[in-house]
């Protein structure tokens, strides 16, 4: 097991690496850039370390400086969190040259799975079902109107080094394919430095459902459920259940069979999600997440597993805690992203946050890093945390999330506190009748103009 | 935090009993503000290769702050200090038997050669930005040192 581990993230998920860290009896080392030396999860760890000025670029994501201050802390393995290195295969290959552990999958399922084009034939291989598209990159144009004649339209136009819904061109015919093209690779090259698309089937209105594996890298790999996060804003995830509204236990017992089986011949090692679109009562996987996520405590509340502690023990070599036998969804859980942000305009806000208090009580949960008298720095993301309710039943759950909300005082910036107010009360959302659109349609349509 | 922590001489020593019973050669506490540091020299010193052990009382992470028993040290934010601009182990001299790049009162240049630090197997020479004096030098051959950290003052 490990002796001390570097946290090389910030916010909220810094201090939920923190917390296992600690429950595991393992020593804590916090780097930082310097606009977060007051971090909560600063404060609280063994050590910490300043690596950078608050450019995530110069910091978070310096890698020479995240080694550095692990030789300086004597630190033997390193979380990444989300975001930031989690998903860069070079700096997990950097690690073991240094003989650090790197809490996660292994360099190649990082790679092969970071290619959307190599996730999806990998995906196949493993006969896990894809949506209908181009078998590699798209070249030129009579290649894409021959594949797209095939699909059938409308199709989508994605970036083979995309992912995260970035870099993807709707085209409703033939008419629009060449254009749709163009435009997807040139933003391809702009955010992603590669310009290669490839062309997939374009589902009209599906859910976002994916499946929460673990791994031990020996072939071992159980599933832990699915999530559904299909209420998204411009492709990010802002409300996501467990388990899916459109889902009953059979459904749920083979998709996430047919993912653990699929992790099971990887030899995948450490926690990962497998993404879906779901239409129809079929599913078809889009990408692979080689990282925990931020919803990862929906999860986390309906199997009573802390998959952060999992991530830990089985990147040290030990074995998972549990079988998929041991694995019992319990009742329902919902999440709610809670952003420095105007509830309707999305105007990001920072500044301090001047009250601050949370709600309690039985089966609320919330993952913040947030406290009174916290100032949000601009220059990364505008989480401010996450409040996660479990009740019995999906109704409970419901109910127990708006009392909570109701709850929640955070004062001294906007916060999307009012979108869950209002969506908690919706009764689409209570019904558990939406698609990946709805959340659009639903804010262009004045949902939240009073 | 509390900022005016009096310096209580029971705990500092209690701190140099510490040390001298254990036989390390330094020990460094912090609460609040306050942090202080007992150094128990043996021999002329060398370059340490590892760090110095850091023994906390309490949990709060490394500040820079003005240690107890030294006579009383300038200020690190005063105009003219140098900070650290990588994380790493600063080193004084280019070898072990050499002497210091620069002492205090030494007159630099701009350019002229302060210290390493070492990172990763690779040294980095930290140059002077400015000329004038060296009028303090807060880090010790071998100390480990965050970005932002102070090393030294030119003034």
């Amino acid at each position: 097991m490990f002796d001390k581990i570097l946290i090389a993230n910030r916010g909220e998920i810094a201090l939920r690496i923190l917390r296992a860290a600690k429950e595991l009896g393992i020593a804590t080392v916090a780097v930082h850039s310097t606009a977060d030396a007051d971090a909560m999860h600063v404060r609280l760890a063994d050590e910490s370390v300043c690596i950078g000025p608050p450019a995530a670029r110069d910091s978070y994501l310096n890698i020479p400086s995240i080694i550095a201050a692990c030789e300086i802390t004597g630190a033997d393995a390193v979380h990444p969190g989300y975001g930031f290195l989690s998903e860069n295969a070079r700096f997990a290959e950097v690690l073991a040259h240094h003989q650090i552990g790197f809490i996660g999958p292994k360099a190649q399922h990082i790679r092969t799975m970071g290619d959307k084009i190599e996730a999806k034939r990998t995906a196949l291989k493993l006969g896990i079902p894809c949506v209908p598209g181009s078998e590699g990159g798209i070249e030129d144009a009579d290649t894409a109107k021959r594949v797209a004649a095939e699909i059938g339209y409308p199709v989508l136009v994605k970036a083979a080094a995309g992912g995260g819904g970035r870099g993807m061109k709707v085209a409703r015919s033939e008419a629009e394919l060449e254009q749709a093209i163009g435009m997807a690779k040139s933003e391809a090259k702009a955010a992603f430095g590669d310009d290669a698309v490839y062309l997939e089937k374009y589902l009209e209105k599906p859910r976002h459902i994916e499946v929460q594996v673990l791994g031990d890298g020996r072939g071992g790999a159980v599933h832990l459920a699915e999530r559904d996060c299909s209420l998204q804003r411009r492709h990010q995830k802002v409300w996501e259940e467990g388990g899916s509204p459109a889902l009953n236990e059979s459904m749920r017992a083979e998709i996430g069979g047919i993912c653990a089986n699929a992790m099971k011949e990887l030899g995948y090692l450490g926690a990962g999600t497998v993404e879906f679109l779901y239409e129809d009562g079929r599913f078809y996987f889009i990408e692979m997440n080689t990282r925990i996520q931020v919803e990862h405590p929906v999860t986390e509340m309906i199997t009573g597993i802390d998959l952060v502690i999992e991530q830990i023990q089985v990147a040290s070599g030990g074995p998972l805690s549990v079988s998929q036998s041991d694995i019992k969804v319990e009742g329902h859980a919902i999440e709610c992203r809670i952003n420095a942000e105007h509830p309707e305009t999305f105007r990001p806000s920072p500044g301090e946050i001047t009250h601050y208090h949370t709600p309690g009580g039985l089966g609320v949960r919330v993952d913040s890093a947030a406290f009174q008298g916290y100032r949000i720095p601009p220059n990364y993301d505008s989480l401010i945390g996450k409040l996660i309710v479990h009740g019995r039943t999906r109704n409970e759950c419901l109910m127990r999330l708006r009392r909570a909300l109701d709850e929640f005082v955070i004062d001294g910036i906007d916060t999307t506190l009012p979108l869950f107010r209002t969506l908690v009360r919706n009764p689409d959302v209570q019904n558990g009748l939406y698609d990946i659109h709805w959340l659009e349609h639903f804010l262009e349509d004045g949902g939240m103009k009073a | 935090m509390s900022k005016n922590d009096a310096i209580d001489p029971e705990l500092v020593r209690e701190l140099a009993n510490l040390v001298t019973e254990t036989g390390l050669s330094e020990i460094e506490v912090e609460k609040g503000d306050l942090r202080i540091r007992v150094v128990r020299r043996l021999e002329p010193v060398g370059v340490q290769v590892a760090a110095a052990p850091v023994a906390a009382l309490a949990p709060p992470p490394v500040q820079a702050a003005p240690s107890a028993l030294a006579p009383a040290e300038p200020a690190r934010n005063q105009a003219g200090t140098v900070p650290s601009p990588m994380v790493g182990t600063a080193y004084l001299r280019p070898s072990p038997d050499a002497k210091a790049f620069v002492d205090v009162g030494a007159k630099v240049e701009v350019g002229d050669k302060l210290l390493l630090i070492e990172a990763m197997k690779t040294f980095n020479e930290i140059v002077a930005p400015r000329a004038g004096t060296v009028s303090a030098i807060f880090v010790e051959d071998g100390q480990p040192v965050e970005f932002g950290e102070a090393l030294l003052v030119i003034s």
